[in-house]
């Protein structure tokens, strides 16, 4: 294999797992402080679509990023109100959150559907960027820098600090937290919160940097397999990185054998489509065999919080 | 000042009744008031999408059409859901369903005989039943969550789809359009209303939600689904296994949505075509909710989103609303018989924060 082709994989592995990374990142941390949300894939849609709108009529995309995670956060105040506020069930609240981002998204992008916005490409001068070899390191959108600045900033919170003790204590065992003064739900709002910021700022990844363009269900499931990639994981940030480029890889795998043809197509392209679906459920078999006896998920999740 | 939740002993029989009208209600207020402010017309689009399908008598049969495969999937659902079983990939199994049914009609296609539907429905229910397996395996010999395994196999059964009719399956006479061949006479549901579009898939649904009904509320599995489902400690002491309801549960809720897609491609469809995959096995996700989970909720609720389904048709040629916005009604229904939920199980107290 060539070192350009290597280099260019390389390139579009990243740009592909930027979203899943975003999205995973901000979804671990609402499971840490032990909520499940599964509205994932429809504050992505929210975000992409708001990111766009906003792109496109500004022509700023720090601006479209900025309230991409504006929308993401407001939608996942609807979740938090309903199963933290009103202990709501959380499996059907996330879903109804699915099913009103796609709706919104489809409704709010109609009049921007088939309109072009230019990608959010490097910032660095393009003697960097086009340079054969340093271009591995330097032609990426700042998003994607971004993203590896989030890894290390939520392994540093949840890991290193007060207030991530605290949002993992709440995660662990929400009536101890309560009863040493530390308030569970406003806790999970802030992890919701964030949640939404970061999956919108995933969303908007879709058209900032993939595909320069809104239609309707963009994300197509990015979002579902950016929940599985928080269990692949093991709700470690580090584990998280490696995951989301893994599933990068395959997706990008499936772009250049359906491109290079040949002897790829002796495998047909819906079978390379499928693949990212197929290996998530290997990866969550592989994990669930290896953690048989102990899961490290945390204590509370998913389980509503009513204090006594 | 504070909100404070207290546990009822027992859950509100009333509420439990009155919050989906409510939620429907309230959708329809919310629904005029934030449509109004985006610029449509509010009262019209909630006039056109909840009253105009019930209102015009040639609207029912459409109803109908669109109530049968929501009913029928919702009622499998509602079953696990009962359990803690979160099946949400029926879509999925609707499509493979729906596959299996074209390639029994595919195979016989040069034959004829009253058999031919039910073996294509004995398909369709194998082949929902068998998108499902995996998923009932790996829970319950590895905890694997059915939510994510279910999910990820129906963006697998759109792929299978595609493969098979823009491969194999396309009909030679189509010039190029990936669909396969229309199928025979023996192969396509009997319209059981003379003139109109009911097929046979109406009064299927009716008669299994009327089983269900029985089977929940009669049997000994009704019981055990529900013991599971709301007390799993009790469910292990009174001997009830949590696998085999498990087991049961996601068969069940695969087989109907299988089904499903078998009456579809053998009714309104006569073919499969890439427009195949509807959606229907996710809105029936809201059809279980708004139904409480009960079969004759279900039933109820199956025709309720598809009054807004042929609601958003007739909005969308009237007053020009988008299609998409019957999306936004639905999952605002969803959200708010959630939030009635909380009247069912807790009394609301306020409480002064003490300073």
């Amino acid at each position: 294999m060539n070192i350009d082709l290597t280099i260019a994989i390389i390139i579009t592995m990243v740009g592909a797992s930027t979203p899943l990374l975003l999205a995973a990142l901000g979804e671990l941390v609402v499971e840490k402080s032990g909520v499940l949300n599964l509205g994932i894939e429809g504050m992505m849609l929210t975000g992409a679509v708001v990111g766009f709108a906003v792109t496109y009529t500004t022509g700023n995309p720090w601006l479209g990023i900025f309230a991409a995670a504006i929308a993401g956060a407001s939608v996942s105040m609807i979740f938090a109100f309903l199963t933290l506020t009103l202990s709501a069930n959380q499996v059907a609240t996330g879903l109804a959150l699915t099913i009103f981002g796609a709706g919104f998204s489809a409704l709010f992008g109609q009049p921007f559907t088939g309109k072009p916005i230019a990608l959010f490409k490097s910032i660095f001068p393009d003697s960097l960027t086009e340079h054969p070899i340093l271009r591995v390191f330097f032609d990426y959108s700042p998003l994607v820098y971004f993203s590896l600045f989030m890894v290390f900033a939520v392994y540093w919170f949840l890991q290193k600090t007060r207030a991530g003790l605290i949002l993992r204590a709440v995660g662990e065992n929400d009536h101890s937290a309560h009863s040493i003064g530390y308030s569970v739900i406003g806790v999970r709002y802030g992890a919701v919160a964030f949640g939404g910021a970061m999956a919108g700022i995933g969303g908007s990844c879709f058209p900032l940097i993939l595909t320069p363009q809104w239609v309707e269900g963009l994300t197509g499931g990015r979002g579902w397999i950016a929940l599985a990639l928080v269990v692949f994981a093991a709700w470690r940030p580090g584990r998280l990185l490696a995951g989301a480029y893994l599933f990068g890889l395959i997706a990008t795998m499936e772009l250049y054998a359906k491109a290079a043809g040949g002897s790829f197509r002796i495998i047909p392209s819906e079978l390379w489509a499928s693949l990212p679906y197929l290996a998530t459920i290997i990866v969550l078999v592989l994990i669930s065999i290896r953690h048989k006896t102990s899961s490290s998920a945390p204590a509370c999740l998913g389980k509503p919080f009513i204090p006594n | 000042m504070q909100l404070k939740l207290e546990k009822k002993l027992q859950p509100s029989k009333i509420m439990l009744f009155a919050t989906p009208i409510l939620a429907v209600l309230l959708t329809m207020v919310l629904g005029a008031i934030i449509f109004s402010l985006l610029g449509y017309d509010g009262l019209g689009a909630v006039r056109e999408i909840f009253l105009t399908p019930i209102l015009n008598s040639l609207k029912w049969q459409d109803l109908a059409v669109k109530a049968a495969p929501l009913i029928i999937i919702g009622i499998g659902l509602s079953i696990g859901f009962r359990a803690n079983v979160w099946n949400i990939g029926a879509e999925g199994q609707y499509i493979v369903g729906g596959l299996a049914a074209t390639g029994v009609a595919l195979l016989t296609h040069e034959m004829s005989g009253w058999w031919l539907l039910p073996l294509m429905a004995i398909a369709g229910m194998a082949g929902g039943m068998a998108w499902v397996f995996i998923p009932a395996l790996l829970r319950t010999k590895l905890k694997v969550s059915e939510i994510l395994t279910t999910l990820m196999l129906t963006y697998v059964a759109v792929q299978l789809l595609n493969f098979l009719i823009f491969g194999p399956w396309k009909s030679p006479t189509s010039y190029g359009q990936p669909q396969t061949v229309l199928f025979n006479d023996f192969q396509i549901l009997p319209y059981i209303i003379k003139g109109t579009i009911v097929q046979a898939g109406a009064p299927i649904a009716v008669l299994i939600a009327l089983i269900a009904w029985v089977l929940m509320s009669k049997s000994v599995f009704g019981f055990q689904v529900k013991t599971v489902g709301s007390a799993p400690n009790a469910a292990r002491y009174g001997g009830f296994s949590e696998n085999k309801t498990i087991w049961i549960t996601l068969l069940i809720g695969g087989s109907l949505a299988g089904l499903a897609g078998m009456l579809e491609v053998a009714g309104p469809f006569n073919r499969m075509v890439p427009q195949f995959p509807t959606g229907y096995g996710f809105t029936a996700i809201i059809v279980a909710f708004l139904g409480r989970l009960h079969p004759i909720g279900v039933l109820v609720a199956g025709i309720v989103l598809a009054i807004t389904f042929v609601g958003g048709e007739v909005a969308q040629t009237t007053i020009g609303l988008p299609n998409a916005a019957v999306g936004l009604f639905q999952a605002m229904m969803l959200f708010l018989l959630l939030a009635g939920d909380v009247l069912v199980r807790y009394n609301i107290k306020r409480v002064r924060r003490a300073s």
